[in-house]
């Protein structure tokens, strides 16, 4: 039995097929054991015990009492016990079987006989017979309680469920413990092959689960190694792209390292006709040195998936890097300045956080018109407790509605006049919307009168 | 005229670079792995060392490791750029700074200026002011840069020795990081710059606590640092 298929409708069928016959076989073994005491000549206890009980009705003469009795001994008892007269019939005018009939009146015709022996000593003769022999007499009349072994029936039994209590819950709890060592065996890989998955997720590629399965053949198994097989590829993925970034990363920044230095070299030798255009191939450089740092910053946030925390006094934090924007900003006739502030302390990732709100501030100072400010708001999130909002508002065009969602993707560019001057988005936002994703929290744009306002929303952790 | 040694394997980089600084008044000797690196700087005296973290043999941060057993040379780190890791990885292990590679040579130069000035022995004038500071059980020899802890003198790189300076000169005050960076390590202090922090942690696993269990210096959170008065 490889497939769990089988194994799952095998082991079902197993278990219904030995309840149910475990069931038929207990009441139909009751029912067998009963009958058979009808052959018995030693009665049973019970028998005893109920003609002892019966008398006594009999002794008080309460009839009722008796009948009330029999009623409720009718109801507990599988086996009906009835009281039968010298005639044949039963004291609750139950049918009374043939084979019955004709006992009692065996039992009578035997009785008067031993009757007419001697007449006068009613009393003494009973005394030679044993007690649950003797008739039980009310009002003169004379009557046998006699189990009726043969009328037991199913039904009878079933409705009376007292009678096979004990062994049906045995079967019961016996089927309950197949069952759950199935579920048992059934779930226990998948939750395994669920915790792998999740830590999976969370970045730990070295999860293998198919050495935890045991010597197991079935779908699950098959299904563990497909999981091993997916973390591999998934792990060597990952790994050649973490390679790639690396080898890329050095082979862009030598010739990049090169060319600085030879430009530093010409710049030295100060020649005055080529002064201006060696500036601007340092200007041009700059930016593709920058470029290809934020390039690949933002591939490794990408192949992030955890990051260091420490707690973090963002107030001061956003005060540095606004002081510091502001700095440059002044340069051209714009300002950093702001507006709302309060003492929040932060658990996050000092260097990713500061790197998404100078991306977003500084993405601000290039599209604020000039003799403007762009404001910086930071306080409570009105919406969520424990949650802080900073809003970073420039007063330049603004961007079309249907971008407000793209702008934090890489290299998208708002309209061509506007990112002839500015440069356009480039990677600034994206940088910014993942480092803001890593820790928990969410990025927006959203347009104003006059302008457009970053939106980051953070949660703040307690510890 | 300076003496230095650059560590870089990249050998026509480091070509231009030596016409580069020898033409700002260095004179630059240099390795192209890492265990060359370590030999020269062992051997040779020079005053400032440059390390490029990506070497062959022996990488940047190993060479340091192993120079800071025998020697507290002032080290100019060149971490790759945007391994941020990487340049808190070197100042851990006493690096004077770094610098993420590519960059200008002029920020380079500047740089390497700020280091030279900071390890500087100094001057006459400021040496008769006040040649020894002493504040509890630290003695500050200015004159030899030294520095004793209860009469046994302390090994720590020149950027660590001028940060404790300017800590022990303002002790039982708060000096903000803005103005220990400018005065310690000649140059502003940078939003996300962690080197101050690890100048200061480095420090404060050589002195130890005060004899009373007390912190010795203390973070003032979002201000700066304050050197414990006794």
């Amino acid at each position: 039995m490889k497939s769990l298929f089988w194994k799952i409708f095998v082991s079902f069928w197993l278990a219904l097929i030995l309840f149910a016959g475990l069931t038929l076989w207990v009441t139909s073994h009751y029912l067998e054991k009963v009958r058979n005491e009808t052959s018995n000549t030693q009665p049973r206890i019970n028998t005893i015990n109920y003609i002892r009980q019966a008398r006594d009705f009999a002794h008080s003469g309460n009839v009722e009492a008796l009948r009330h009795w029999l009623r409720q001994l009718d109801q507990r008892e599988a086996i009906p016990y009835l009281l039968i007269d010298e005639k044949g019939n039963d004291l609750l005018k139950r049918p009374v079987p043939l084979y019955l009939q004709q006992r009692v009146l065996r039992k009578e015709r035997r009785y008067r006989h031993d009757d007419d022996d001697d007449d006068d000593d009613d009393d003494d003769e009973h005394k030679h017979r044993p007690p649950h022999h003797r008739p039980i007499i009310i009002n003169g009349q004379r009557y046998h309680l006699m189990p009726d072994f043969r009328s037991v029936t199913l039904n009878r039994v079933l409705n009376r469920p007292r009678v096979i209590a004990i062994p049906i819950l045995l079967a019961a709890l016996i089927s309950a413990l197949v069952c759950l060592l199935l579920a048992r065996y059934l779930t226990a890989p998948i939750s395994r092959l669920r915790q792998a998955t999740q830590k999976l997720a969370s970045g730990d590629l070295n999860q293998r689960v198919s050495a935890s399965m045991g010597s197991r053949k079935d779908e699950i198994v098959e299904l563990a190694n497909d999981f091993d097989h997916m973390a591999e590829q998934l792990q060597t993925l990952i790994e050649s792209h973490k390679q790639l970034l690396r080898d890329a990363s050095h082979e862009l920044r030598s010739p990049l390292a090169r060319l600085q230095v030879a430009l530093g070299l010409a710049q030295q030798r100060g020649d005055s006709t080529t002064i201006r255009e060696l500036d601007r191939i340092e200007r041009e450089t700059e930016r593709l040195n920058e470029l290809i740092g934020q390039l690949l910053s933002l591939a490794r946030l990408e192949t992030l998936a955890e990051i260091e925390r420490e707690p973090i006094a963002l107030d001061t934090l956003l005060k540095d890097i606004a002081d510091d924007a502001a700095y440059e900003a002044q340069a051209s006739n714009r300002d950093v300045k702001i507006i709302h502030s309060m003492p929040v302390v932060i658990n996050s990732n000092r260097v990713l956080l500061s790197s998404a709100l100078e991306n977003a501030i500084r993405n601000a100072i290039r599209y604020t018109a000039e003799n403007t400010s762009v404001e910086i708001f930071l306080q409570n999130d009105s919406e969520k407790s424990n949650w802080i909002v900073i809003k970073i508002r420039d007063h330049g065009p603004g961007i079309p509605e249907e971008m407000r969602e793209s702008i934090f993707e890489p290299f998208v560019r708002v309209g061509e006049a506007r990112d002839r001057q500015s440069g356009g988005y480039g990677l600034g936002l994206a940088i910014a919307k993942r480092a803001i994703d890593l820790h928990g929290g969410e990025i927006s744009a959203a347009n104003e009168d006059e302008g457009l306002s970053i939106i980051i929303h953070l949660p703040v952790n307690d510890s | 005229m300076y003496r230095i040694l650059l560590a870089d394997d990249d050998v026509e980089l480091a070509e231009m670079l030596v016409e580069y600084l020898s033409k700002e008044g260095f004179e630059v000797d240099t390795a192209h792995d890492g265990k060359a690196a370590l030999d020269k700087a062992v051997r040779n005296h020079y005053e400032l060392v440059i390390l490029d973290v990506m070497m062959p043999e022996l990488n940047g941060f190993d060479v340091l490791r192993q120079l800071r057993t025998r020697s507290q040379v002032p080290v100019l780190m060149l971490t790759a750029r945007g391994e941020d890791v990487d340049s808190i990885v070197g100042l851990e292990i006493g690096a004077d700074d770094y610098l993420a590679k590519p960059c200008n040579p002029r920020v380079l130069v500047a740089h390497m200026r700020a280091i030279l000035r900071r390890s500087e022995p100094v001057t006459e004038t400021a040496r008769s002011t006040a040649d020894i500071l002493t504040i509890g059980d630290i003695e500050l020899q200015r004159g030899a840069r030294r520095v004793l802890l209860n009469s046994q003198p302390l090994t720590m790189t020149s950027t660590e020795y001028r940060v404790l300076e300017v800590l022990l000169q303002d002790a039982g005050q708060v000096v903000s990081k803005k103005d220990l960076s400018e005065r310690a390590l000649g140059r502003e202090l940078n939003p996300y710059d962690r080197g101050l922090d690890m100048h200061v942690s480095n420090l404060r696993k050589k002195l130890g606590p005060l004899a009373d269990g007390e912190e010795r210096i203390k973070t003032i959170r979002g201000i700066g640092y304050q050197y414990t008065r006794p």
